[in-house]
């Protein structure tokens, strides 16, 4: 039987890293935005009390959970998404897409219309929640990288090109 | 043509269409191992005589479990369990969908709960809650618009909670869809323009927004070719049965292109306009099909093009430039709107602003488009539409719209 070779799932760990990486830092950066952006603290206002989302790959990859506490605190919770009862989970159908994603070589508009997205949860939620990566995004990413990302790069005032910025980015690193 | 790098395309669903299609489902039925069928329909169906037509072309061959024609215009939680209860009692084991939308998601409902069990449907949404095959379904469509005979989905509402539950599943696509010239021969003139503009639009998104796919391209554009050539003259010869099959087809083939293409702005902003001022949905994508292609037309304007063969045949395609050929799209489908509009004496609007009720007021109240464009951000056809949409451009359109005039090219914003 040592003819017939068994392939087991996995591998891929630099990708794996890789991706863990971003998750954990646009989790936080949604945090961030949440205190720092006005657009994205409204977006999280008109959402549910306790409003938890998750950005994950199928079937097991890399996740990020992200929600509003008892108080309306938007929080990074970390990459378990099975220990909170979420309201949308927005999942990539292999780690392979999540990484497209996250190397910024596909949208989440294309990700969605190439079959490789699917959405659980509430659809005008999800909407939000989509909203808010694309602020994050463009707050991470330097422009001709954000303009992949996203259908339509945003024309902001300088303030917040500039200082909302470096808050954003700072309280990512700092986790504030 | 632009092919995607990745492309999904599932239609599972065998299609049987004529002037006397109905006369085969008891043989279809049989092929699928039913013999005992369950017929679920609404008032409108039975009242229409559309319900003696398919119990008619059925009794010769089978034994009819039960017929329930109490579906509301509005699928709703409480039906579907009841419904599937009647279907247990009369030990059906098949179900036969006549009508629209509604009748088509009820019966989905009804199906998954008499083949998994129980009464709790929320228990079956999400992605992949339906792990195996329901009972056998036929859906007989009577109106040539939605397209549902050939869709996946299935939305019921549930009143006690004032919520819209969406079921997806490759599960819930029927098993056989009947296309039948009789099942739409009788259908009023509005009715026939409004639904089959509702297939022209889910034709032309399907064709021009993100998910395209060469599959889903040939049936919009075959859908678009048939609506074309058929539309007014069945809206100027009601009884033309192959002109009626023509559309019934059309709406079949679009359906098959939108489910797996998915639909843009056009349905993004046609949802919102009928959630808050209940207009009829088909009437929302007469009005608001233009305004997707003009807003669109820096993205894809060289697909929106392309469709002007289908539209308006071969002589305006080959005499206009091709650089000019998207907005001659445009313009085709507002004179196909101009000629409906004169051929029903004014009552398919051109505009939202023309939109009334029974009682002849105005329908979409100017001052409502705010809150319209609000409630659009939350719908998810909103991914697929090629140009981002903020509540700032979802007004600037539906001001246009309510007008009656072109966007000024000058306010959209491209990406």
């Amino acid at each position: 039987m040592n003819d017939f070779r068994e392939i087991t799932p996995g591998g891929r760990p630099f990708t794996r890293m890789y991706l863990n990486v971003m998750l954990w830092f646009v989790g936080r950066a949604v945090q961030a935005a949440a205190r720092q952006d006005l657009e994205v603290k409204r977006e999280f206002e008109a959402l549910p009390h306790r409003f938890t989302f998750a950005l994950t790959a199928a079937p097991d990859g890399p996740s990020m959970v992200v929600g509003k506490d008892e108080t309306g605190r938007v929080k990074y919770l970390g990459r378990r998404p099975g220990d909170y009862p979420l309201h949308v989970r927005l999942t990539l159908k292999s780690m392979e897409a999540l990484f497209l994603l996250f190397t910024f070589r596909e949208s989440t508009a294309t990700a969605t219309a190439r079959d490789r997205l699917y959405v659980e949860g509430g659809l005008p939620e999800a909407c939000a929640v989509v909203r808010i990566l694309d602020i994050v995004q463009v707050y991470l990413l330097p422009k001709p990288v954000a303009k992949l990302a996203i259908k339509r790069y945003p024309r902001w005032r300088l303030k917040r090109h500039t200082w909302d910025r470096a808050m954003v980015n700072l309280r990512a690193v700092i986790g504030y | 043509m632009r092919l995607p790098d990745y492309y999904e395309f599932c239609c599972r669903v065998k299609i049987v269409a004529g002037h006397d299609a109905l006369e085969k489902i008891p043989a279809l039925l049989g092929a699928l191992h039913a013999a005992r069928p369950m017929i679920i329909t609404d008032r409108g169906v039975a009242g229409a005589g559309l319900l003696d037509v398919v119990v008619g072309a059925l009794q010769d061959g089978i034994v009819i479990g039960a017929v329930a024609d109490e579906v509301p215009s509005d699928s709703d939680f409480k039906v579907v369990r009841r419904l599937a209860k009647v279907y247990q009692q009369k030990d059906c084991d098949a179900i036969v969908a006549v009508g629209g939308g509604s009748v088509m998601d009820t019966a989905k409902g009804v199906n998954i709960l008499v083949s998994e069990g129980g009464d709790d449907l929320m228990a079956f949404t999400g992605a992949g809650a339906l792990k195996k095959r329901l009972k056998p379904l036929v859906a007989v469509p009577t109106t040539a618009g939605t397209g549902s005979e050939v869709t996946l989905v299935a939305v019921i509402a549930d009143h006690e909670k004032n919520l819209k539950i969406p079921f997806t599943s490759y599960f819930l696509l029927p098993d056989i869809a009947v296309i039948d010239s009789r099942m739409t021969l009788t259908l009023p003139d509005v009715i026939t323009s409004q639904t089959a503009m509702d297939a022209l639009c889910h034709a032309v998104e399907a064709y021009t927004c993100l998910a395209k796919n060469p599959v889903s391209d040939a049936c919009a554009l075959e859908a678009i070719s048939l609506i074309a050539g058929n539309l007014l003259k069945v809206m100027k010869t009601p009884a033309d049965r192959d002109g009626r099959l023509a559309l019934a087809t059309a709406a079949t083939l679009a359906g098959m292109a939108f489910s797996n293409s998915m639909v843009g702005m056009v349905h993004t902003l046609g949802h919102s306009v009928g959630a808050v001022c209940q207009v009829p949905h088909g009437t929302c994508m007469a009005v608001l099909l233009p305004y997707g292609l003009e807003y669109n037309m820096h993205k894809n304007g060289e697909e929106a093009g392309e469709l002007l063969f289908a539209l308006a045949g071969d002589a305006v395609f080959a005499r206009t430039p091709r650089d000019r050929r998207a907005k001659q799209t445009v313009a085709s489908i507002r004179a196909l709107n101009q000629d409906l509009y004169e051929v029903t004496g004014g009552r398919h609007p051109r505009c939202l602003g023309e939109v009334t009720g029974p009682d002849g007021k105005i329908r979409v109240p100017r001052a409502r488009l705010p809150e319209i464009a609000r409630v659009a951000l939350g719908d998810a056809s909103i991914f697929y539409n090629p140009e981002a949409l903020d509540e700032d451009d979802l007004l600037m359109v539906l001001e246009a719209a309510w007008e009656g005039i072109p966007l000024d090219p000058a306010r959209i914003r491209k990406g």
